[in-house]
C-alpha cells in the first residue's frame, strides 16, 4: 500500500449561514483500506460524505482524489471518476422494477439509426448474475421494489454499488434496517469490496461494526477530526472517548494533528 | 394463498384496466345503442380523439416526471391562433402563402411548435429554476396564454386556412382522417420513447425518486425542463391540428379540453404521484371518453350529461388509482 494515497482531504470546511458543520477535515484513505468514520449525531459525518461524494461543495479546502485535485460540481462527476455513494435513506426509486434500479442512469442501449433503445434482456441477465454472485435472492427481477423488503432493498444498493465497482466506496449507515445475518453478509461483502483495492469508507455509529470490519477509524467530532487511528492500536473504549470528547489529545492524534491547538 | 399466476393475472389487469373498461363501453354500447356499431361511428370516435389525445400525451409525460402543466389547453389555443392568423385567407387571417404552396404546412407546424415549446420554457423556467409550484405557474400560464389569444385575436376570429394544410384535415386513410393518423403515431413515438430509451425511463426515475435519480447521476434539471419544453410544443401540435380541422381559429377554441385530457391522462392509469403511467393507457383513456360522448350524442340526451360522467369518471379514476395499492397487497 504504498505510493499516492487513494483519497486526500486537507481543511475542507462547510458552512451553512453562521452554523460551521465543517472545520477544517483532513484524512486520507489508501487504496484497499477499510476506513471507518465515526461521530456523534451532527458531528458532520454526512456532510462530509455528501462533499466527498459530489452533492456538496465545500466551503474551503482541498480534496485530491487518484492523484489529482478534484472539484465535483455534482454526484455524476463524482461518480465518473470512480466514488460510488450507498446513502442510509436508500437510493431507489419505488415505482420502478429491480433492473430499471440497478441500472439506473448507466442503462445499458444499443442504437438503431442514432437512437438509443433499451436493451431489457442484456440488463435482467446482468442483474442476475450480480445478484447470484452476492447469494442474494429476490423472487423476480421485474417485480417493483415498492413490494420488496428493507433487506432485499439493501441488498439491492449493495449489489449495485459491488457491480459498478468504482475506486471508492462511501457507504452511509448502510446496515440501519438490516437484521443480524444480512448485516453480517454485508461486512463480508465489504470486506470483499476493499481486498480488491478498492477504498472503502463507512459510516456508522454502531462500534462492533467499525471493529468488525475496519482497517482504520476516524473520529469526527464538532466538525473537526476528534481521532485518526489504526484499528489494531486503539480499543472501542479509546474510541467513545474520542466521540464524547474526552480523549487524551496525545493519543488520540496518532497520525496527523488537525484538532484546535491544545 | 394465491398462486403466482393468479397474482400475475390480477397485476395484468390492474395495470391495464383503462383497457377493459375501454372494450366493455364499446360491447356495452354496441349492444344497446342504436346505430352505434358501424364503422363510420367508430372512425368518428378515433378522429374526435385526436386533439385532446395529443394534448394529453405532454401532459401525461410532464407528469409522470412528478410535474404538473395545467397550461397545455391555452398553449394549444395560442399555436391554432397563430396559425389561423398568420395562414387565413379571411377574418383576421394575413393570409400569408408561399412558393410553392405546400411549404406552408412544414412552416406553420414548426411554428406551432416552436411556440409551444416556448411556453414550455417558460413554465420550466418558473418551476426549475425558481423553484415555485408547478401547479401554480402553470394555472398562471393557463390564464395568460388564453388571454394572450384573445389580445392578439381582439376576440375575431380567423377563417379559411390555406388549402395545402387543409388537406390532411380532409384527406382519408381507413376511413380515418389524416390528423387523427398523426395523433396516433404520436402515441406510437411517444410510447416507444416512454417505454424503450433511457430518456422515458429517467423520466419515470425521476418521477418516482427525484432525490435517488440526481445521486445516481441523472440530470434531473435537465430532464424537467425537457419534459415541460415537450408538452408545450405537444400542446403546440394539438392546436396546429385543431386550427387544421376548424380550417382557422376562434379566441374560444379549444376551451375544456384540458379536462378532457386531464380525465383521460387519470383514467388512462398515470398516477398523480408521478412516475407511474403508460402512454398506450392514456390512449384508451382518451377514445373512452369520446365512446361515452358519442353514445350520449346518439341516444339524444343533453350533452350536458357527459360532463358529469366525465367528472364521476375521474372520481372512479383517483378512486382506482388509491385502491390498487390495497389490492396489489392483497395478492402480494
Amino acid at each position: 500500500m504504498s505510493g499516492d494515497p487513494l483519497l486526500r482531504l486537507q481543511d475542507i470546511t462547510r458552512n451553512f449561514g453562521a452554523i460551521e458543520a465543517l472545520r477544517g477535515i483532513s484524512f486520507e484513505v489508501q487504496r484497499g483500506e477499510v476506513l471507518a468514520l465515526l461521530g456523534d449525531n451532527g458531528a458532520g459525518k454526512s456532510t462530509l460524505v455528501k462533499i466527498i461524494s459530489g452533492g456538496l461543495k465545500p466551503t474551503s479546502g482541498s480534496l485530491y482524489f487518484d492523484g489529482r485535485e478534484r472539484n465535483f460540481t455534482s454526484p455524476a462527476d463524482a461518480k465518473a471518476e470512480g466514488i460510488e455513494t450507498v446513502y442510509q435513506d436508500l437510493s431507489l426509486c419505488t415505482n420502478v422494477d429491480v433492473v430499471a434500479n440497478f441500472f439506473m442512469g448507466r442503462e445499458i442501449v444499443k442504437r438503431y439509426f442514432g437512437i438509443p433503445v433499451l436493451q431489457e434482456a442484456e440488463m435482467e441477465a446482468a442483474v442476475t448474475r450480480a445478484m447470484s454472485n452476492a447469494g442474494t435472492r429476490i423472487p423476480s427481477l421485474r417485480t417493483n421494489v415498492e413490494y420488496l423488503s428493507g433487506g432485499q432493498r439493501q441488498a439491492i444498493e449493495l449489489n449495485r454499488f459491488v457491480h459498478w465497482g468504482g475506486k471508492l466506496v462511501l457507504l452511509d449507515e448502510p446496515f440501519a434496517a438490516l437484521g443480524v445475518e444480512q448485516t453480517r453478509r454485508g461486512l463480508e461483502m465489504i470486506r470483499r469490496i476493499a481486498d480488491q483495492g478498492i477504498g472503502v469508507i463507512i459510516i456508522t455509529h454502531i462500534m462492533a461494526q467499525a471493529f468488525q470490519v475496519a482497517d482504520r477509524i476516524v473520529v469526527i467530532r464538532q466538525g473537526l477530526v476528534a481521532g485518526n487511528v489504526a484499528r489494531a492500536k486503539t480499543s472501542p473504549d479509546e474510541v467513545v472517548r474520542m466521540i464524547t470528547g474526552e480523549a487524551q489529545l496525545g493519543t488520540a492524534q496518532e497520525t496527523r494533528p488537525n484538532g484546535p491547538a491544545a | 394463498m394465491t398462486s403466482p399466476r393468479q397474482r400475475a393475472t390480477a397485476e395484468f389487469v390492474l395495470d391495464h384496466l383503462v383497457w377493459f373498461m375501454l372494450a366493455a363501453v364499446l360491447i356495452v354500447f354496441s349492444l344497446f345503442v342504436p346505430n352505434f356499431f358501424q364503422i363510420g361511428i367508430f372512425a368518428n370516435i378515433i378522429e374526435q380523439s385526436t386533439f385532446v389525445g395529443v394534448m394529453a400525451i405532454g401532459l401525461a409525460i410532464v407528469i409522470i416526471a412528478g410535474h404538473m402543466d395545467l397550461s397545455v389547453e391555452s398553449t394549444a389555443a395560442l399555436a391554432a391562433m397563430l396559425t389561423g392568423i398568420l395562414f387565413c385567407a379571411r377574418g383576421i387571417g394575413l393570409g400569408i402563402t408561399f412558393t410553392p404552396e405546400w411549404l406552408v404546412l412544414p412552416i406553420s407546424l414548426l411554428l406551432a411548435l416552436a411556440v409551444g415549446g416556448l411556453i414550455g420554457l417558460i413554465n420550466g423556467f418558473f418551476t426549475i429554476k425558481l423553484k415555485m409550484n408547478a401547479f401554480i405557474v402553470t394555472l398562471a400560464s393557463y390564464i395568460w396564454v388564453r388571454g394572450l389569444v384573445v389580445a392578439i385575436s381582439g376576440g375575431r376570429s380567423a377563417q379559411d386556412l390555406a388549402p395545402s394544410i387543409r388537406v390532411i384535415g380532409i384527406q382519408t386513410f381507413l376511413h380515418v382522417p389524416l390528423i387523427a393518423w398523426i395523433a396516433i403515431a404520436c402515441f406510437a413515438i411517444f410510447s416507444f420513447i416512454m417505454s424503450r430509451t433511457p430518456f422515458g425511463r429517467h423520466i419515470t426515475l425521476v418521477g418516482g425518486n427525484p432525490v435517488a435519480a440526481f445521486r445516481a447521476g441523472i440530470k434531473v434539471d435537465r430532464l424537467m425542463f425537457i419534459s415541460f419544453i415537450l408538452a408545450g410544443a405537444i400542446a403546440g401540435l394539438a392546436g396546429w391540428l385543431l386550427a387544421i380541422r376548424t380550417s382557422g381559429a376562434t379566441a374560444n377554441l379549444g376551451t375544456g379540453m384540458l379536462f378532457n385530457a386531464f380525465a383521460a391522462v387519470v383514467i388512462g392509469g398515470v398516477s398523480l404521484k408521478g412516475g407511474v403511467g403508460r402512454l398506450p393507457g392514456v390512449y384508451a383513456g382518451v377514445l373512452l371518453l369520446s365512446s361515452i360522448h358519442t353514445a350520449i350524442n346518439l341516444m339524444g340526451l343533453p350533452a350536458h350529461y357527459t360532463q358529469v360522467i366525465l367528472g364521476l369518471l375521474v372520481l372512479a379514476a383517483v378512486l382506482l388509482d388509491t385502491l390498487k395499492l390495497q389490492i396489489r397487497q392483497r395478492f402480494a
